[in-house]
Parts: structure tokens; sequence; C-alpha cells
């Protein structure tokens, strides 16, 4: 994307024009400069979650050895060409998952614990209640200098009927993301949905098509705003509030317009990718796509902060494309019958393929002096451990990216908080944190 | 002990929230009345005097039997007697307004303090209603809402009247915020940068889609009907019965929604099939069955269904003791999937049945249909004759008229019905200017397409502007203009733009005219569009956009699924634009003798002899005890919890929304009921006894629960129940003030006993509909003008509505102090 003289100009009209209305000055609008754009660039960190679902089969997860160069196992080979890129963690715990006293619903409890790290309220009702959780976190940061402050995205339908795992509400189940203690953030399955939200109405994002499309909206905003200052003119003190609310939405918009259009500073032209048509039939097509998308926005610094759910807890997908017709779910609950265990350890070999596609896509995006996987921190794995027990006490974590040292699989001490390396990713980002959920401190080790 | 004394105990028990004035009269807000504007409301000596009491004979009464607690010194619940004269009432109307409620309403002086003999208050009562009413007349205030912003719902209807393209928005713009119950609440409705952005999405899309400019690569749009899910869907067939009225009078289940096309082109529709997995929430490629179809642009109804027919029957093999099990192969039989455009066959698809096993007999397993998905547009053809293309190209550049002039010609017809006015060149050259932009590079129709777009997201749009005239004094009142008075008039009975009949009388300066008016109005109300006065009006005042969301248990009502659910909305519906269309009395509300119901809401209430899936008016026998709203599912259901009735919730319900005498909140920590007492189960009437006994709650519940308490003998879902918990019901009640009642009946005969305060309280509520603000104490003149207008004609609905557009809040405004 090239920086246009054009866009300042117009800028500065406005800024005119702002002032007589005693609009405030954004700041965005004062970064013009290229060092300023570069220093910006550098600091331009990404956080992404990857999830899946009903816990993972342990003695095919787990490395035999603690420490660096570890042999691979079945589950993570995958992820082999990419094994300096990442640590491997297991040990830690989420024991706010577990029933303490609750009953059973373990799936409602483990997923409405991921990222908050709190013991969730058993309800079907309206009083849902979990915690803050650590994307929101760090999107409440990295969301003031980017078009949408995150995105939630998944594979498995939202379910909308009452209860989802025993007493659990479905909006326990139904996205890891949690804005306040009571507010879910929705998922997106829908990927033509998820490229609307980011590119708008366009049918590809051919630069020449965008750019004309970005220019025109840009024009209708200005005609709109001048309309605004007409009517201003006519009204009461009460009434130019409401038209001032209007015109700084507008102004907000013409902020990220111009974002769009300054691109990353750097002519990196985004590939021309089409518009999707909705939900392709074959489930490794569907993840590439989502992927694609996650690696889209992050690329075109239109968010910085992601969330992916391969599947939803208690998924009952089946995966004939390796050779298992059998429901995901009851199969993870094993019973130690050789043949469940081998299926259940081919779908979750095929889910680590997915968080290997993502390492692929963001290691070959190049962002000023690296890639795209040089900025971001990865975090994949699952909520529960071993599935047959509904283990919380042991489960599988993989951390990525350029912030975090690779090839070693550590083992954390026993009960060591999950929320502890939460803690410290966060660290690693910039996003100051005293505790999250039940944590008790830092986890060591994450970049020593 | 001393009445200050006891008046500070009292009033430490009356909770502090029960703001003296405010309780139905929202938000009183002292500024309203500021030195300077209190110069245009003169105090006035008192003109109506029908009995021989004087002022001073008011004066002293008021004093002798309320100054007592509400005097300077204590200011009990914030009000003050002490200065009050009667001989001078204006400019405290807020604080006499008050009074008068009070008085009306019986609840003042509190029980136990000495009242005056009741032909005293009587008079009293009377004579303060006449003077605050003259003192309006003489000096109108019809107050002020500041500028607002259409909400979602009217949004989509402006766009569906605008440029005849009739779409779902409501997943494409966020909900709006609610104030006194209702969403188009002027001061609510705030503009947030999401939601600018979500206008601009929307304004490029229907823009593009209405003038045939719609993008060209496929996609697919998914619509899922609704379903009874359950995690395990073992026993649960799907219904024998039509599930729409736009699928054939034969059929059963299936969904039937609207698409619009986007051109004359091939479209593939994609029905899947519930998989006959344990749960039935997963749909797959497996069990998805598809036909290409050309379609016409423009809005299409899909429909897929099956035939009628008996559930494959197949027996369950019993378990024998004795001997090997013979096992019944299972054969898979081809059952027939109509798919239909527009109320016609286009294709019969044959569907495999589900074969589980042996052991399953496969009228478990029904076919049915979890979604349909239309893929397109292919192989297009061009962009078809759409009514909205109809509208919007009202010419066509030829030799004769150049583009230029032929553009302007449209824009000039969009941005007057858009703008709601005669639009000024001032208008004109922006959209004559984003035209020329969206031309060059493109051709006339993307021309005007960005001139739409523009038009869409323009204040001049988005907000129902009213201005005050240049000459017109901080504080004065004025008539609004006729364009104005169009548009209030068009977003109250349509909650949309007004057509061009209603915009050319406003244009000729005849609107405000009485007779126009009145024809004007007939006419509206008449029109297929009023159903907006149900859905958005009755919806919010009678909760019932909160039935969709009420989850009564499934244990506890087995039978409550999504047709009784979707057929008690419909009663309702039809209930209220009955009484709008055939201008019946709003009595009917509370004991009207008939009621709609079909076959399913039939079967819930008792009423024998109802077949089929339409809605049709019936008579109702007393012996039904049904009749009114508050015979009604939907009401009964949106007011219990969903495992059990509440008498608080529907006693509350109908305080606030029946006789605009809401309750105040309770007070923190409220335990839950006990449920039982030395290991015997407690009736709900004894659970409730603390309300009773404990004064500091017995204030407001002994107002509330023998509301609710008559009505006992419906359940959580609205059915009738002679007996719960293991005991018969009893509906008997007791009001404050001694009045025993009995049952349904005996709470309509209560409510008809207390009819005017019930007409008072609907005028209420849909004058604040109509204003799109809170009412204030000076609306009450106008209220009660309403309200002995309609006694005066049986009360009937048009009269209210008529009284409402013909009121000073409606028809004027005030300027602003500055």
């Amino acid at each position: 994307m090239i920086i246009t003289r054009k866009a300042m100009d117009r800028r500065t009209v406005l800024r005119g024009a702002g002032a007589a209305l005693a609009l405030p000055l954004l700041d965005a609008m004062t970064a013009t400069n290229t060092r300023a754009a570069e220093a910006a660039a550098q600091s331009r960190l990404r956080l992404q979650v990857i999830y899946t679902p009903n816990g993972m089969m342990m003695q095919n997860f787990t490395p035999a050895q603690a420490g660096e160069g570890y042999a691979i196992t079945p589950i993570l080979k995958p992820l082999e060409p990419y094994r300096e890129k990442f640590t491997v963690i297991t040990g830690l715990a989420h024991k706010q998952a577990e029933a303490l006293g609750d009953g059973g619903g373990d799936h409602g409890r483990s997923c409405g614990s991921y990222l908050t790290g709190v013991h969730v309220k058993k309800t079907q009702g309206a009083d849902i209640t979990s915690g803050p959780s650590m994307d929101q976190i760090v999107a409440r940061q990295f969301g003031e200098a980017t078009q949408i402050s995150s995105l939630e995205l998944g594979l498995d339908p939202p379910s909308l009927v009452g209860s989802c795992d025993t007493g659990y509400s479905c909006a326990y189940t139904n996205t890891l993301s949690w804005s306040t203690a009571t507010t879910p953030l929705p998922i997106t399955i829908n990927p033509r949905e998820v490229f609307e939200r980011l590119f708008g109405n366009g049918d590809s994002l051919d630069a020449k098509s965008r750019l004309a499309r970005l220019k025109q909206q840009a024009s209708i905003l200005d005609a709109v705003v001048e309309d605004a200052r007409h009517l201003s003119g006519t009204m009461g003190a009460d009434d130019r509030k409401k038209i001032d609310e209007y015109m700084q939405s507008i102004r907000d918009i013409e902020r990220r317009i111009q974002k769009l259009e300054q691109g990353g500073a750097d002519d990196v032209a985004l590939p021309a990718y089409a518009r999707p048509a909705g939900i392709p039939d074959s489930f490794v097509d569907y993840a590439h796509m989502m992927i694609d998308l996650q690696v889209l926005a992050s690329q075109a610094d239109i968010t910085r902060v992601g969330t992916l759910m391969i599947g939803r807890e208690v998924s009952g997908r089946s995966y004939p494309e390796i050779g298992v017709a059998d429901a995901h779910h009851p199969l993870s609950h094993h019973g130690n019958d050789p043949e469940k265990i081998a299926k259940l350890t081919k779908i979750n070999t095929l889910h680590m393929e997915q968080v290997a596609y993502y390492l692929k896509r963001m290691s070959e995006t190049r962002e000023g002096d690296g890639t795209l996987l040089d900025h971001t921190m990865l975090l994949a794995g699952a909520s529960l451990g071993d599935s047959n027990r509904h283990d919380h006490r042991d489960l599988p974590v993989i951390v990525a990216g350029g912030l975090v040292r690779g090839n070693r699989h550590l083992v954390a001490p026993a009960d060591t908080p999950m929320t502890n390396l939460m803690l410290s990713m966060m660290d690693r980002l910039g996003v100051q944190q005293d505790r999250l959920g039940d944590s008790t401190g830092r986890f060591a080790g994450l970049t020593a | 002990m001393s009445p200050a004394m006891r008046c500070a105990k009292l009033a430490a028990g009356i909770l502090t929230a029960a703001g003296f004035v405010g309780l139905a009269l929202h938000g009183i807000a002292a500024a309203e009345t500021p030195a300077a504007a209190r110069s245009t409301l003169k105090a006035l000596p008192v003109p109506f005097d029908a009995s021989a009491r004087t002022p001073s004979d008011r004066t002293h009464l008021l004093q002798q039997y309320c100054s007592g607690c509400h005097n300077d010194k204590l200011k009990t619940a914030g009000m003050s007697v002490q200065q009050l004269d009667a001989a001078r009432l204006g400019p405290d109307d807020a604080t006499w307004e008050g009074i008068l409620r009070r008085l009306s309403l019986g609840e003042m002086p509190p029980k136990g303090m000495p009242r005056p003999p009741k032909e005293q208050v009587a008079d009293f009562t009377h004579w303060l209603a006449g003077s605050l009413d003259s003192l309006a007349s003489a000096s109108p205030n019809p107050g002020r809402a500041t500028l607002r912003r259409m909400n979602r719902t009217e949004y989509g209807n402006a766009v569906r009247d605008l440029l005849g393209i009739d779409i779902d928005l409501s997943k494409d713009l966020p909900a709006d915020d609610t104030g006194y119950g209702f969403d188009n609440i002027a001061d609510v409705l705030t503009v947030s940068p999401t939601l600018m952005d979500r206008y601009i999405t929307v304004a490029d899309r229907v823009s593009h889609l209405a003038t045939g400019l719609a993008s060209r690569t496929p996609v697919s749009t998914d619509y899922k009907p609704v379903k009874d899910l359950f995690e395990n869907a073992f026993g649960v067939p799907a219904y024998n019965e039509r599930a729409s009225d736009e699928l054939p009078v034969d059929s059963r289940g299936g969904g039937s929604f609207k698409f619009y096309a986007p051109y004359d082109a091939i479209y593939t529709i994609q029905v899947y099939l519930n998989p006959g997995t344990q749960t039935e929430t997963e749909i797959d490629a497996d069990n998805r069955y598809e036909v290409k179809v050309p379609l016409k642009a423009g809005l299409r109804t899909i429909g897929a269904s099956f035939p009628k027919r008996l559930a494959l029957e197949q027996v369950l093999i019993p378990r024998s003791t004795k001997g090997p099990r013979t096992a019944i192969p299972t054969t898979v039989e081809q059952i027939p999937l109509d798919v239909q455009v527009d109320g016609v066959q286009v294709k019969e698809l044959a569907i495999p049945s589900v074969a589980k096993g042996p052991n399953v007999a496969q009228a478990f397993y029904q076919r049915d249909v979890m979604q349909i998905s239309l893929v397109g547009p292919y192989d297009v053809k061009g962009p078809g004759d759409t009514p909205s293309r109809r509208r919007i190209f009202i010419c066509r550049p030829s030799a004769s008229l150049p583009e230029a002039a032929c553009a302007r010609r449209i824009i000039l017809s969009l941005a007057r019905h858009a703008y709601r006015r005669p639009v000024t060149a001032a208008d004109i050259a922006p959209l004559m200017k984003i035209y020329d932009q969206g031309r060059s590079g493109a051709d006339f129709d993307h021309g005007i397409a960005a001139a739409l777009e523009q038009l869409l997201v323009s204040p001049n749009f988005l907000f129902l502007r009213e201005s005050d005239p240049s000459d017109s004094a901080p504080g004065s009142v004025h008539r609004i203009s006729d364009i104005e008075l169009a548009t209030r008039l068009s977003f109250f009975l349509w909650s949309s733009i007004p057509d061009d009949q209603l915009l050319s009388a406003a244009e000729r300066g005849r609107l405000h005219e009485p007779a126009v008016l009145k024809r004007q109005v007939g006419r509206m109300l008449a029109d297929p569009k009023a159903w907006a006065l149900t859905q958005n009006f009755a919806g919010q005042w009678l909760y019932l956009r909160r039935l969709e969301y009420q989850k009564p248990d499934k244990d506890a009502f087995p039978n409550f699924d999504q047709r009784l659910r979707a057929a008690m909305l419909t009663e309702t519906q039809m209930f209220f634009n009955g009484i709008v269309r055939e201008n019946r009395s709003v009595l009917d509300f509370l004991n009207a003798d008939y009621t709609y119901v079909n076959q399913r809401l039939a079967e819930h209430y008792g009423i024998p002899g109802i077949y089929g899936t339409t809605f049709r008016k019936v008579g109702l026998d007393p012996a039904l005890h049904r009749g009114g709203l508050l015979g009604q599912g939907a009401i009964l259901t949106v007011t219990s919890y969903n495992d059990r009735t509440s008498v608080v919730l529907r006693g509350k319900w109908i305080l606030e929304n029946l006789l605009a005498a809401p309750p105040p909140p309770p007070p923190p920590n409220v335990p839950a009921l006990d449920g039982a007492k030395n290991g015997k189960l407690l009736t709900v009437r004894e659970q409730m006894e603390l309300h009773r006994s404990n004064p500091v709650c017995a204030s407001c519940h002994t107002k509330m629960d023998p509301l609710g308490f008559s009505l006992e003998n419906y359940d959580a879902v609205g059915a009738w129940r002679a007996g719960y918990a293991g005991q018969k019901v009893d509906a008997s009640a007791v009001l404050p003030d001694g009045t025993q009642f009995d049952g349904p009946q005996g709470l309509q005969g209560i409510l008809l006993s207390h009819k005017d305060q019930f007409v008072q309280a609907f005028t209420q509520q849909l004058l604040t509909y109509g204003l799109g603000r809170g009412l204030e104490a000076y609306d009450m003149p106008a209220v009660r003008k309403i309200s002995t207008a309609a006694a005066g004609n049986s009360y009937r609905m048009n009269t209210i509505i008529m009284g409402i557009v013909q009121s000073v809040p409606f028809g004027m405004r005030r300027t602003p102090q500055k």
C-alpha cells in the first residue's frame, strides 16, 4: 500500500473543520512521518490462540524427555518442521475447571476457564458468569491501534440449545473470549462473514478495486460530515450533541480508512484473495480458509488478537477423510480401547496439522525485516488433558512464535496454574497484568 | 408517638426509590421549569369552581392531612406541601400532579393516618384535575425531545418503503437501547462508531442490491427453520403438520423463507436433512440434497417440505426370554421431498429414510429439514425487472434526456422521500457530485448507486429532524410544521417514512387541518403497514419480544415447543391488531369474549373442535376462564419463571403495564422462597407469608400479590390447572382496601372497576411510544383529555390514537431556553 499525499490533504481540511467544532484531535492523525510508522511496525505484536476440543491423547502427545531436542511424538509430528519455533509445555493445570463441589460439567467448566482462570458459575440461565479472558485483556490494549480489536473464529457452530454440558449454559462452550465477567463474545464460523467483516463488501482483495472502493467511501463520508455541519448550525445545544456523536463516529471510521490506505508503510501488497462463498464441505479446506483469513487480518494489521476454535467442547464431528467415521466426543472417552485410542490420536494429529498450517502461513509472510511469526505469540492446545478422565491437571500446551525459545519440552511442577503461563505471555507482549484468574505468579522458563 | 416521629418511621419504611412524584411520571426534571419558563406559565387564579369550596378550604385540607409528614423540615419523599396554595397552582404542576395521582389512587394519606371523608377527597381531585387541565389549555407545554435517529426496525422499514427492497437487516445492525420500555426513545438512541460502521456497510450493500449491481460472485445464504433441538433426539419426531402458511396444505415439516435473488440467474437450492444422529445440531454434506433452478431477481419464497403421511411404521421387536431373537431386516424407503419457489413446486427429490437398525422403528427418525441454503448467482443473465429498480429508475437516459438530467430527476425523487421533505439545491449538489464520481470509469447505474449509498448514511436520512422557527423566543411553544407532522405520524403508525400521499398532503400545508388529518390517520391505520403498531408498540408494551427468550423447563412442561410459542405470539398480535383495525374498545384488553387460536393453541387452552394451523377468531365460553390479555398464553408465560409461576411477577406486570402504578424496586438481599417448613411442602401463599407479615415488604406486596394470586390457576406456560404441588389452587385474593375477589373472573371485575385508570395507563404508554420520549408531569393534562374523549366514545382505539395525534405534545414543540 502506498501512502498517498492526497489522504493527508483531506486530513488537513478535516482538521480545520474539526477545530471549528472543537472535536478532539486524534493521535493517529499526527503519526504521518515514516520514522514513527516504522517504530510502530516494530512494536506490532500479535496474539493468537488455537483451541482443540475434547482434550488430547496425552500418551501420544507428551514427549518422553524434557528439555531440548526431545523426540517428536505422533501428535506433534505435523509440527516437526517448525520445532525451533515452539515450546511444548506439559503439567500445567486449570484447577478452577474442576468440580469444586458443582458436580458434572467438566467440558463447560474447562472451556469457560481456559483463558480466564475462573471457576465459572454453574447455570443455564441468564446469570452466566466467568471472568475477563486473556485475549480480551490484550485486545483492550492492542485494539486501540487497529480497525478491529479482536477476531473470534470457530469451525463448530455455536449451539443454541439450553445446556451444552450438564447444567452449564451453552454460552460457556460457544466461545473462549469474555470481555467482562458477564459478556461472552460470539464466534464467527462463516468465512464469508469473516471476509466481509475484515474487508467490506468487495469481491476480492485486488488492490486496485479496493483502493477505488475506499476512495469512494471516503468521499461519501466527507460529504455526509458536511451535511451534518449544515444541520448542526440550525440546532439547539441538545440536538447538536447528537450530531456531534454522529460526526465523531464518522471521523473514527475515516481514521481507519486512512490506516488502510497507508497500509503497513512497507509496501506489502495483500495477496489477491477471493471472497469465500460459504463454509467448505471439507474440514481441512474449511480450517485452512479460516486460518488464511486470520493471517490476512494480521498482515493487513486489521487486528492483532485472534482466537480460533477448531471445535467446541463435546464436539461430535466425525473425520471420514482420515478414516474416522465415529464422532469425536464419544471417541475421546476411549476406555482404553486401543482402536478408539488410535482413532482419537488421528483426530488430534489432524488438528495439529492445522496448527502447523498456521505456523507455515505466518512464517512465509514477510513483515518488516522478519516474518509475521517473528512478531506473534501463539498459544495452541486443549483445555482438558487426558480426555477419558476429564483431567484438568496436565494440559497439552504449545507456545510458538518469535517471542519464545523453541525446540524444548518444559515440564511444569505439579499444579502450576496455566494462568501463570498466560501472565508471562502477556509480559512478553508488553501487556502488564498483576494477576489473571487463579494465577499465583509468573511462569519461569518461557524465554530463559 | 408524635406525627413527626411516626412519619419518620414510615418514611424509613417506604423505600427512597419511590420518588414521590416519580412513580409513573418518569424522570421529572426540576430543570424543566427554570425561571424564564416560569414566566410563560402564569399562576392563574383557580377558574374552575363547581362546588361551594373556596381555594383556602382546599389549601387548608392539604395542610391539615399532609403537612404532618410533607413539610419543609421533614420533606418526606422529597416533597413538601407547606408552601402550596390552592389559589395559585402554577408553576409547581409536577408536585400538584403527584398529589393528584396519589389521591386518585387512594394511596395517600397512608394507611393508619387520618383521612378526610371520601366526598372531600373526590371533590379535591376533581377540582385539581380540572384546574391543571385549564392551566394547560391556557399555557400549553408540549415539551421537547432531543434529535431522534431511526432505530433498527425503522431503518429497515424505511429502506423497504424507499427502495422496494424487503430484506432482514436485524443481523446487520446492532440492537438499540431502550428507555421507558421502548426502543424508539430519542434521548436514549445514541450513535457510536460501531453503529456508523454498520450503517456504511449496510448502505453499500443495499444501494448495490437495489440498483441491480450486487456482487456476481456466488455466495451461500443459509436459513435454519426454528426447531425444538434436543441434545438427544431419541423419540422426538418431526412434526406431522404444516410448518408454515407458505408451504403446501398437505405438507409436513420443512421450512420456508424469503431469499433476495440479486440477479436473474441460476441458483442451487440445497436442503440439509437431519442426519439421524444423537445430536440434531450437526449438519453435513452427506445429508444434503440439491436442485439447480433459474430464479428471477427480487424477493423469492423458497420452501422445502415433505408430503404428509403416516410415520413409517415398524414394530419394535420385543425381547423374548427364550430362544434367539429374530431380526426383521430394515429396508430403506424413498421419501419424496418437495422443493418450491414462490409457491410452485420446482422439483421432487427422493430421500432415503433413516434406517438405524432392526431394533429401532423408523418412526423415531422422521426426516426433517435442518437448513436450506441458496448458492448463487451462477450464469447471470441480468439485473432483471425488480420492484426496486422500477422504483429507482423513474427515467432512463435517452436522446431527449441527457444522463445528468435524468440522474438529477432520479436523485431529486429519492432525496425527497428519504429526507421526508422538499429538497433544496444544497441537498442535491453533494449527491450529484458523488454521482459524477461513481459514474466516471463505470456507468450511469453505478453513479446512481453511489448517490443512493450517500443518501442512506446522510444525517438527513438517519435523523428525524425538527427545527424551531428562527424567530421563536426561547421557551415559547409553536406548532410543528406539516412536514414534521407527517414524519411523526408515519413513524408512529408505520415505524417508517411517509408515503407519497402523506408527504404531498404535508407539502400542500393541509395536513394539520382536522378533516385532512383524520382522513390520513384512517387511511394509515387501514394500510397493512400499520402492522408495525402491533409488532413494535404491542411487542414492547406487552413484553412479547421476551417470549422467544423464555425457556420453560422441559421436565415441568414437556409440551411446550416452538409451535406453541409461535402460536401464543400470533394470538396476542392478532388480538391487538384486531382491536386497531376494527376500532374496538380498548377494554377488550381486559375482558374480551373472543380470541384467536389455531389447533395447537386451542388444545393448550382446552378449546375443542379447532383443526389446522391457520388462525381464526373464536368466541370464548366463560367456562374456559379466558378472555382479555390476562388469559393469553404469551402474557402468562413471560410473567413466569422457567419452572414455576410467580405471583409477584404477574402482579407487578399488571400494576406497571395496565395500571401505570409500578411498585418501587425491592430492597437488596431478599432471600429465595422457602419451599418447605418442618418437612411440609408449603403452598406459594404460605411461602409468601413474609410479604404480609413484614411491614417493610407489605407496603408494596399487598398491592402486587393479590393480583398474581388470582391468576394462579394458570401455570407457567398459561395452561389451566386445578391443583399444584399436590394441593388445590387457591385463587382468592384481598386488596389492601379489603376488597375480596377470586380467580381471573374476579380480577377482570377489579380491573374493570378501575377502567379509567387503565385507559389512562394505556394512553400513557401509547403516547410515550408516539412521542419517542418519556412523559412528564406537564403531559398529564393531554393524557386526561385523551382518556376523557375515549370514555365518551366507548373507549374506542381510534379515539385514543386520534387523541394522541391531535394532542399538544404531538402537534407542538417548545423552543429550548438556549
